[in-house]
C-alpha cells in the first residue's frame, strides 16, 4: 500500500474517529483543536465526495467490453 | 452341556433387527451394474446390482418409483440409494431402493462430493485465500441471467440501499449447455473491467439447473478472480461448489446485494453525526476559551493603567464637583454681603443729601467748588439739585 493512495471511506472513518478522540481530550490546545477541526471537516468533505450522489442505472458489460444501459 | 436352540424365524428376526439398528445401512448409496432387471406388473422393480467383487439383490417398490427418473436397463451403471434390510422369509438381505441414479456423468451428487473433496484438499476453500468484501463498494459486478428473479432482486435491494452504487451486469447463461463458459467469461470480464466486488449467482432451481455452479472450471474462475466474489446461488438450502470457493457465500441473490451494497443512508447519517460531533467539540473549546478570556479581561482591567487612570479621573471629577459647590456657596455669601453693604452705602450717598435741599456746585470744567477763593465774579457755576440743575453767574465773592 503506497502512501499516495487515497484512503478508502472506511479508513477515513477511522481517521475521523481518531480526530474526534483527540478533540475530546481536555488538554488539547485551541490552536490544535482548530487544526483538528479543519482536518476533520476536510475528511468529511472527502467522504461526501466519495459517496458522490449521482443516481446510477444498472449497466450491461457487453462481450466487447463496452457498457450499455440495462433494459 | 445345555445349548440354547433357536428357531429359524428367531434367528432371521434377530438378524433383521441387527440390520435395522445399523445407522449406515438405513441410508446407503451403492454403486454397481444392473442385471436381471424385471419390471413387475405390480409396479415393483426387481434387479441385481453387481460389480467385480459380488452381487446384491435389489428391489424398488412401486411407491418409490419417483426416485427413478430414467428407464433402467441391463448393464446400466447406477448408484442406488436406499436401505439394506433382511427379508426374513428367504433369510436373505437385499437393497431396498428409494432412488436410482445413473453413475458417472449422470450422478450429480457423487460428482459434487468428489469435486468438493478434491478442491478442499487442494486448499481452494481455505480461509486464508478469502478476500474481504469491501465495505463501501462503488461498483458491483453481477454475473447472472439478464432475465429472471435474481437480477431484479439484486437491482431492487441495491436501489433501496444505495442508488448511487453502479451495478454492472454481465448477462450470463446460468444453466444448460454453455452456461459454464458463460459464467466464467462473466467473472473474467468483470474482473478485467474493474469492479469492487462481483456477485455470481442465480435464483432457485433443481440441482441440474444449478449445476453449472458445481463445475470445477467455474470454481477455478472464482478462485482466480482478483476481485472479491460473493456467491449467491439458489435458495438458503442450496449449497454449491461456487459457495465454498467464493470469498463470501450469500444464501440468496437478495442477500448478496445486501452484503455488496452498503446502506447509503446509514453512512450519510453517520457522517452527519460525525460532523455534528466535530462542531460541538470545537464550539465547546471556543466557548471555554472565550469564557477564560472574559475572566482574564476582567481581572486585567482591575490591575491595568487604564483602570487606574479611570479611577483617578473619577476621583478628580468628584473633587471638582465638591470644589464647585464650595465655591458657589462662598460666592453666594459674598453676594449677600455686597447687597447689605450697598444698602448701607446708599444711605451715605450725596444724592440723598440733595433731596433734603442741599445742592452740589461745580465750575465750568465740572470740578466741585469747595472754596470761594478760586472763583471770580462773572464765573459761571453749575448748581446740581435733586431734580435738574441750574446755571448761575457769580455776582460777589467773599473770601474769609
Amino acid at each position: 500500500m503506497s502512501k499516495e493512495k487515497t484512503p478508502t471511506l472506511e479508513e477515513t472513518f477511522i481517521q475521523l474517529e481518531e480526530i474526534i478522540a483527540k478533540l475530546e481530550q481536555p488538554e488539547v490546545t485551541l490552536d490544535d483543536s482548530f487544526a483538528l477541526y479543519q482536518k476533520g471537516m476536510e475528511k468529511l468533505k472527502s467522504c461526501n465526495t466519495m459517496l458522490d450522489e449521482v443516481e446510477k442505472k444498472m449497466q450491461i458489460l457487453t462481450a466487447d467490453g463496452t457498457l450499455e444501459d440495462f433494459e | 452341556m445345555m445349548k440354547n436352540v433357536y428357531s429359524v424365524g428367531q434367528v432371521n428376526t434377530y438378524i433383521k433387527n441387527m440390520f435395522a439398528q445399523d445407522f449406515m445401512l438405513q441410508r446407503i448409496s451403492v454403486k454397481g451394474e444392473v442385471s436381471n432387471c424385471k419390471y413387475h406388473t405390480s409396479g415393483h422393480i426387481y434387479f441385481t446390482l453387481k460389480d467385480a467383487a459380488g452381487t446384491i439383490n435389489a428391489i424398488m417398490f412401486a411407491g418409490n418409483r419417483r426416485g427413478l427418473k430414467f428407464q433402467m436397463k441391463e448393464g446400466d451403471k447406477v448408484v442406488v440409494t436406499g436401505s439394506v434390510e433382511v427379508y426374513e422369509r428367504d433369510g436373505k438381505y437385499q437393497l431396498y431402493a428409494r432412488e436410482i441414479e445413473l453413475d458417472g456423468a449422470g450422478n450429480l451428487y457423487l460428482k459434487f462430493e468428489a469435486l468438493k473433496k478434491e478442491l478442499e484438499e487442494m486448499g481452494m476453500f481455505a480461509q486464508e485465500y478469502k478476500q474481504p468484501i469491501p465495505k463501501y463498494a462503488k461498483t458491483v459486478g453481477v454475473v447472472t441471467a439478464p432475465t429472471g428473479a435474481a437480477v431484479q432482486d439484486i437491482r431492487n435491494i441495491a436501489a433501496r440501499r444505495n442508488p448511487y452504487v453502479q451495478l454492472i451486469l454481465y448477462p450470463a447463461q446460468v444453466q444448460g449447455d454453455g452456461a459454464v463458459q458463460s459464467i466464467i467469461n462473466g467473472i473474467r470480464a468483470l474482473d478485467d473491467y474493474g469492479v469492487d466486488v462481483i456477485i455470481v449467482g442465480r435464483g432457485g432451481g433443481s440441482i441440474e439447473d444449478l449445476w453449472a455452479f458445481n463445475e470445477e472450471e467455474v470454481a477455478r474462475a472464482i478462485f482466480e478472480c482478483e476481485t472479491p466474489v460473493i456467491s449467491a446461488v439458489g435458495h438458503e438450502t442450496d449449497t454449491t461448489i461456487a459457495d465454498f470457493v467464493a470469498d463470501l457465500r450469500a444464501p440468496t441473490p437478495s442477500a448478496a446485494a445486501e452484503l455488496a451494497v452498503f446502506d447509503y443512508y446509514a453512512v450519510k447519517e453517520q457522517l452527519q453525526t460525525t460532523e455534528n460531533r466535530l462542531r460541538v467539540l470545537v464550539s465547546q473549546k471556543i466557548i471555554k476559551a472565550r469564557m477564560k478570556l472574559e475572566h482574564l479581561k476582567t481581572r486585567l482591567s482591575y490591575v491595568s493603567p487604564a483602570g487606574k487612570l479611570r479611577e483617578n479621573r473619577k476621583y478628580a471629577a468628584d473633587i471638582e464637583e465638591k470644589l464647585q459647590e464650595r465655591m458657589e456657596k462662598i460666592l453666594m455669601s459674598k453676594r449677600h454681603l455686597l447687597a447689605l453693604l450697598s444698602g448701607q452705602l446708599e444711605g451715605l450717598s450725596p444724592a440723598k443729601k440733595l433731596s433734603q435741599g442741599y445742592s452740589y456746585v461745580s465750575d465750568a470744567s465740572g470740578r466741585a467748588v469747595t472754596a470761594a477763593d478760586r472763583i471770580s465774579v462773572e464765573d459761571t457755576l453749575n448748581i446740581h439739585l435733586a431734580k435738574g440743575s441750574l446755571k448761575a453767574k457769580v455776582t460777589e465773592v467773599n473770601i474769609e
